[in-house]
């Protein structure tokens, strides 16, 4: 069990206000990633779940109970800190020992669970060090098996990986994966990397200015954007984003959704534009091309498109083309547009361009 | 041949660099040293050629001087009143003044304040304040309690002394504290409260092993400051009443300056380096183990 609902809450930092009137329900058992860039207030939520940041007003229920008032140490939860922070003056068997001593679990037991969450991380040779003779990537372990010993209802985890190198990130984030699946509790992770966020998580929360901008799988936030800034955050590249010739529509289209042709296609989206780089990933290839003129008349705009067509020279003048199926349509707020929202008349525009 | 001739000037540039420093440790440091050991054979009284005399001198300070015992007591007793209290004192001042407001960024200048005075001055004016009529038995006679003798009595007078040097040092060894309590990272306390520790229980399991390093250096340079402990004596009690705040540089200055008993002064010396030797050698044994380095 636990599942975590946040209720009205609201947090300022002295006059600044970093949250506001802020309702999410994590739901259960799954892994839920808080996406979003620095200083969106991510980790905030999550230290308000731990209890050591406690929200300005609102409240937060854990398994429909009111946990405002309860101390961090007696909420079911376990926390691993983006610096781990891990206690440098104790053994790592110390470390895990600690919150079990806390709670003046006998030795005997003590033991076993000790035993147990080091052989599942892999820690057992090393119990007896100190945390500044081990890796980054041991430490890390550390961090996890002082969580997973409580046996928490949530396990928080607050940029866990950012302090690890590119390869042991990446093998790290399918042992947590992995872990997630083995122990079938709520975890609540947060993070700034998106690929992060797309490959662990079952619900992805994006947040922007305290606001939650959409909250969905990783699938449908990145098929069915709800606005500009998700459509841009989730994906890489980032979506192109073009103002209509109205001035106040936008039209939104995947990088990898762009078709490259030396003739005009027969698309919906087609526009004439100019090779300015090329680069080769080895599958694809991805172009940043040039429009000429933009659909709104501000000048020469920049599309990315991902292909693995990799025939395009630098300079080359090519057509680029976008299916109906593949165009996202924003209002000016950076709305999206749906079914009905996409009128007869934002089509036209579409199809004319910059063309009057 | 070049070659060679620049490896030689790399050999011999470490020890032409450390030249100056090692001459004047040498000259006012190793040879004062050596000097004072080799002395306290010595029975010499600068006037008359000295005289060899084997432990003389040593059994005069242990069987015959018995005031060499009571000062060596007294500086037992000063300084392990002088560690307790200090470390004690300076720890809770670091606990209190970590939080960065204004107040205590005043109080911190103000306690360090004692810190950049000279010892004579200090001494006198607490030998005012400590006096029959002086304010501190004001300050006691307000609250209905009988007047101290301080200075002047016995059992007070190396008590005063004592409350005179915490309150010079304890601002400065509270500022080196309260630098350390202000590097340890706030995620471990968090991690502890998270971990259900108690306040006491995180106080003693994670905020003292973390100040570990510095307690150990405040231990040691207390000790062997307070065991060389002078001025203060010198300027408000002259050791007495009696000898009852003699201490054993005091002793040491007095043999030497003033019955220009210089064998038997630096016998006095010998002990005191011995006596710190043995300290510090079993600080680093017993406790070095326990001090967590980063």
């Amino acid at each position: 069990m636990g599942e975590i609902v946040f209720k009205n809450i609201c947090k300022s930092f002295g006059e600044t206000k970093v949250i506001e009137d802020l309702n999410l329900t994590i739901r259960d058992g799954e892994f839920t990633v808080l996406v979003g860039a620095s200083g969106c207030g991510k980790t905030t939520l999550l230290r308000m779940i731990a209890g050591i940041g406690p929200a300005t007003s609102g409240e937060l229920y854990i398994d429909g109970e009111e946990i405002s008032d309860v101390p961090p140490g007696k909420r079911g939860i376990a926390m691993v800190f983006q610096n781990y922070a891990i206690y440098p003056t104790m053994t790592v068997k110390g470390n895990i020992e600690f919150g079990l001593k806390n709670r003046k679990i006998p030795k005997a037991e003590r033991e076993t669970l000790i035993a147990e969450v080091a052989e599942t991380v892999g820690l057992t040779p090393y119990l007896k060090r100190k945390p500044s003779e081990l890796s980054g990537g041991q430490r890390q372990r550390v961090a996890l098996a002082r969580a997973m010993v409580k046996k928490p209802k949530v396990f928080l985890l607050d940029e866990p990986l950012s302090n690890l190198d590119a390869k042991l990130r990446v093998s790290m984030r399918t042992e947590l994966i992995e872990l997630h699946h083995r122990l079938k509790t709520t975890f609540v992770y947060v993070t700034h990397d998106q690929t992060e966020a797309m490959s662990m998580a079952d619900t992805i929360v994006l947040m922007d200015r305290g606001k939650i901008q959409q909250m969905a799988s990783p699938m449908e936030i990145y098929n069915d954007p709800n606005n500009v800034f998700t459509a841009q955050f989730i994906g890489t590249p980032p979506m192109n984003i073009q103002k209509m010739k109205d001035g106040k529509h936008q039209l939104g289209y995947r990088a990898e959704k762009v078709q490259l042709s030396e003739t005009k296609p027969d698309l919906l989206y087609a526009r004439k534009a100019v090779v300015l780089t090329r680069e080769m990933l080895g599958s694809e290839t991805i172009y940043k091309l040039q429009l000429e003129e933009a659909d709104d008349g501000s000048g020469k705009t920049a599309v990315m498109a991902k292909t693995p067509n990799l025939m395009f020279e630098v300079d080359s003048r090519v057509y680029i083309g976008v299916d109906r199926k593949d165009l996202y349509y924003f209002d000016e707020e950076g709305r999206r547009l749906r079914g009905d929202g996409i009128s007869p008349s934002l089509e036209k525009m579409t199809a004319e361009g910059g063309e009057s | 041949m070049k070659h060679k001739q620049f490896r030689i000037g790399k050999l011999v540039l470490p020890y032409v660099m450390i030249l100056p420093a090692v001459a004047l440790l040498a000259v006012f440091t190793f040879y004062p040293l050596f000097n004072m050991v080799y002395l306290s054979f010595f029975k010499y009284d600068m006037l008359t050629p000295k005289k060899f005399v084997g432990w003389d001198n040593y059994y005069q300070l242990f069987f015959v001087n018995i005031d060499f015992i009571a000062a060596l007591k007294n500086t037992v007793f000063y300084t392990l009143g002088v560690i307790v209290f200090m470390i004690s004192l300076a720890l809770i001042f670091a606990l209190w003044l970590q939080r960065s407001t204004w107040v205590n960024a005043i109080v911190q200048r103000f306690m360090f304040l004692p810190h950049i005075c000279a010892m004579l001055t200090v001494a006198m004016v607490f030998q005012w304040l400590m006096d029959d009529r002086g304010l501190f038995n004001a300050v006691l006679s307000v609250f209905n309690l009988p007047a101290l003798r301080w200075l002047n009595s016995s059992h007070t007078a190396l008590l005063s002394i004592l409350i005179v040097a915490i309150w010079k040092g304890v601002g400065y060894y509270a500022l080196i504290l309260l630098s350390s309590v202000k590097s340890i990272p706030p995620e471990l306390l968090e991690a502890a409260d998270l971990d259900d520790a108690g306040k006491l229980r995180t106080f003693f399991k994670i905020t003292l092993p973390m100040l570990s390093p510095q307690l150990f250096f405040l231990l040691i340079t207390i000790t062997i400051n307070s065991f060389k402990v002078f001025d203060a004596v010198r300027i408000m009690t002259g050791g007495g009443p009696g000898n009852s705040s003699d201490v054993l540089v005091f002793y040491i200055y007095r043999q030497a300056f003033n019955y220009s008993k210089y064998g038997l002064s630096a016998a006095a010396g010998t002990i005191l380096l011995l006596i710190l030797l043995v300290m510090t050698v079993i600080y680093f044994r017993i406790l070095g183990k326990r001090v967590h380095y980063q």
